[in-house]
């Protein structure tokens, strides 16, 4: 355990510091078998990737079961055994849905527990504390403990609550989190169902954990509670529009609404949507973190005020469920913040070279730390500036870009000139809109966008704040 | 096949309402064999309000501007649906549609200009 230069360390505290594990100091120290190992079965996983690649694309074999690069090509070959065996249809297709759904869940499960291992230490980086690091390697297993503690406190179910509708919401807030991945394309074959509707399927999706938060804050008849369901839904009905019409003009553009169509759009014209569409992808990402109810936007669970908002009453693993679907719903919005506008399972020919689905993971965590720093970073929001913000910036900005983008559609499906050109100019328009629109709005709701520097001037006169304000002009 | 397709997200949301139910099982069991405690007494079971007796049941009336608020917003949301079908459509279709979908969008943002100007937006 002494490998560092504890010595250097000034108190006994400090060196204690200095010595507890840390994922960094753990790899550098580990024994060299290990690192060679690792190394080893990092390297010769690429390897085999690319060399099947190589030899699929050199057109020497079409791709097989083997081709680790999609798993669906696998699940493919198994029905089709199934299928030579003389399994009847309907068993060969709960077999291909169930290993899906399997696959999901895991994705899920296992997100579940490093997840708040992963925010917690994030979050402790930027306050520059340790975060967990004491329950297993670095802190690894401290979501499995919290689960275990969780699941052994005790039920306490309150007098007032409603007797049938108190148990429904910690089960079925789950099922948006979960349902949203069916839609995700992994790699070119591993989508669970490529749905045709999939972008409406995901705004249906998303609204039905309003329902669940409703309940929960109905049933539980807390005046928090209430509250807390009642900003919750507000909240999140506000910010469905934005949604809806920023993946309006993502639909638009790409004439498609399937979302392995979205996904091959952007792979074809070699370009990220996030380029053509900037305030669209602001809006979907800023609306995104309302809907799921993380910070800055969780004016609804707002501890300082409300206690725990609509899951108050909430206690033991009811109570935990409602934490952990938190960090469900952000990876999926991860997911499909990635998908619709960060190019999806596509880098710009590099999925033909290593897996899809592990492009898709590192897009996820991508955004999912930018969440985490947004989280560090933002303080929470009040209701009314929430609300404006979304009825009176996003609406009526994301309805320009709507029609902007229909003209833009029209010129692009017409117009026989390379896509590098139109595309560049699209981007070049939508960026120069944004920004003119942002500041148009800006200027005509008297917020100035330039800060003016002012001087604190201490309070001479007793009379508290107005006096302070009568007396405080800028510099 | 779309039975098919929808039959399989069929299936999801089966798996995904067993998936939470797992952890509740877990602790029912811990129940039984007396490892979690249950002890329920009145004071324990009264509604939570920081320490003081809670006042009445909150089943009862609320402010109006969440009312407000979910009108706009099925209005907004339903109308923008029903843009989906045409934008995926539009863009092979001739330009007369374009100005038929910005009537459209027209009556929408009038709409929110009446709300707006109605200082209905305002939380007030």
């Amino acid at each position: 355990m002494s490998h560092l230069p504890a010595s250097q360390s000034a108190t006994p505290m400090l060196r204690q510091i200095a010595e507890r594990p840390t994922v960094r100091g753990a790899l550098m120290r580990a024994p060299l078998p290990v690192k060679v190992f690792g190394a080893l079965f990092v390297l010769g996983f690429l390897a085999l990737n690319a060399g099947i690649a190589y030899v699929v694309i050199d057109g020497r074999l079409d791709g097989q079961w083997y081709d680790v690069r999609d798993l669906g090509v696998g699940v493919g070959a198994l029905t089709d055994w199934m299928r030579d065996q003389g399994v009847p249809e309907v068993a060969v297709y709960l077999t291909s849905a169930i290993v899906g759904a399997t696959g999901v869940l895991s994705l899920v499960g296992v997100w579940l527990i490093i997840g708040p291992w992963l925010e917690r230490r994030a979050i402790a980086k930027f306050q520059v504390r340790m975060g967990p690091n004491r329950n297993g390697p670095f802190g690894l297993f401290q979501s499995l403990a919290d689960a275990i503690k969780l699941m052994q406190k005790e039920v306490i179910i309150p007098r007032g609550a409603d007797k049938i509708l108190y148990f429904i919401p910690p089960v079925f807030i789950f099922v948006p989190a979960l349902l949203g991945w069916a839609v995700v394309p992994w790699a070119p074959e591993m989508t669970y169902t490529d749905l045709d509707v999939g972008v409406l399927f995901t705004i249906a999706i998303s609204s039905l954990g309003v329902l669940a938060v409703f309940l929960a804050g109905w049933a539980s008849n807390n005046h928090y509670s209430l509250l807390g369901a009642m900003r919750t839904v507000a909240m999140m009905v506000s910010y469905e529009i934005p949604i809806s019409l920023s993946l309006l003009s993502v639909a638009m553009l790409t004439s498609s609404m399937r979302l392995s169509e979205i996904v091959a759009w952007q792979s074809n014209y070699n370009v990220w949507m996030i380029v053509i569409l900037p305030f669209a992808a602001f809006a979907f990402l800023f609306s995104s973190t309302a809907e799921i109810n993380r910070t800055p936007n969780d004016i609804g669970e707002a501890e300082s005020e409300i206690v725990a908002g609509f899951y108050t009453e909430y206690s033991g693993m009811k109570g935990g469920l409602f934490m952990a679907v938190e960090l469900g719903n952000a990876i999926l919005v991860g997911a499909l913040m990635s998908t619709f506008f960060l190019g999806g399972y596509t880098m710009f020919g590099l999925e033909t070279w290593i897996p899809g689905y592990l492009i898709l993971l590192t897009k996820i965590m991508t955004v999912y730390l930018f969440f985490v720093w947004l989280r560090a970073t933002l303080p929470r929001f009040r209701l009314d500036q929430l609300m404006g913000f979304a009825w009176k910036f996003l609406i009526p900005i994301s309805m320009v870009q709507v029609f902007v983008v229909a003209i833009q559609a029209s010129v692009l499906a017409r117009v026989d000139a390379p896509g590098v050109f139109v595309l560049g100019s699209f981007a070049i328009i939508n960026l120069s809109m944004t920004i003119l629109l942002v500041r148009l709005w800006a200027s005509r709701m008297s917020v100035s966008t330039i800060q003016q520097a002012t001087k604190p001037i201490l309070t001479q006169v007793v009379g508290g704040l107005r006096a302070a304000e009568q007396i405080r002009k800028p510099v | 096949m779309i039975p098919e397709e929808f039959g399989r997200v069929g299936i999801l949301f089966a798996i995904a309402l067993t998936f939470p139910m797992i952890p509740l099982a877990v602790s029912y069991l811990f129940y039984i064999t007396k490892i979690r405690p249950q002890n329920p007494d009145p004071v324990k079971q009264a509604t939570y309000e920081c320490g003081v007796e809670s006042e009445g049941s909150s089943w009862g009336q609320f402010n109006a501007r969440y009312y407000v608020f979910a009108l706009g917003f099925v209005i907004f949301d339903v109308d923008v649906i029903f843009l989906y079908p045409w934008a995926v459509q539009h863009a092979e279709m001739p330009l007369g549609t374009l100005l038929k979908a910005a009537v459209f969008m027209g009556i929408l943002a009038l709409g929110l200009v009446y709300a707006w100007r109605k200082r209905a937006l305002e939380w007030r």
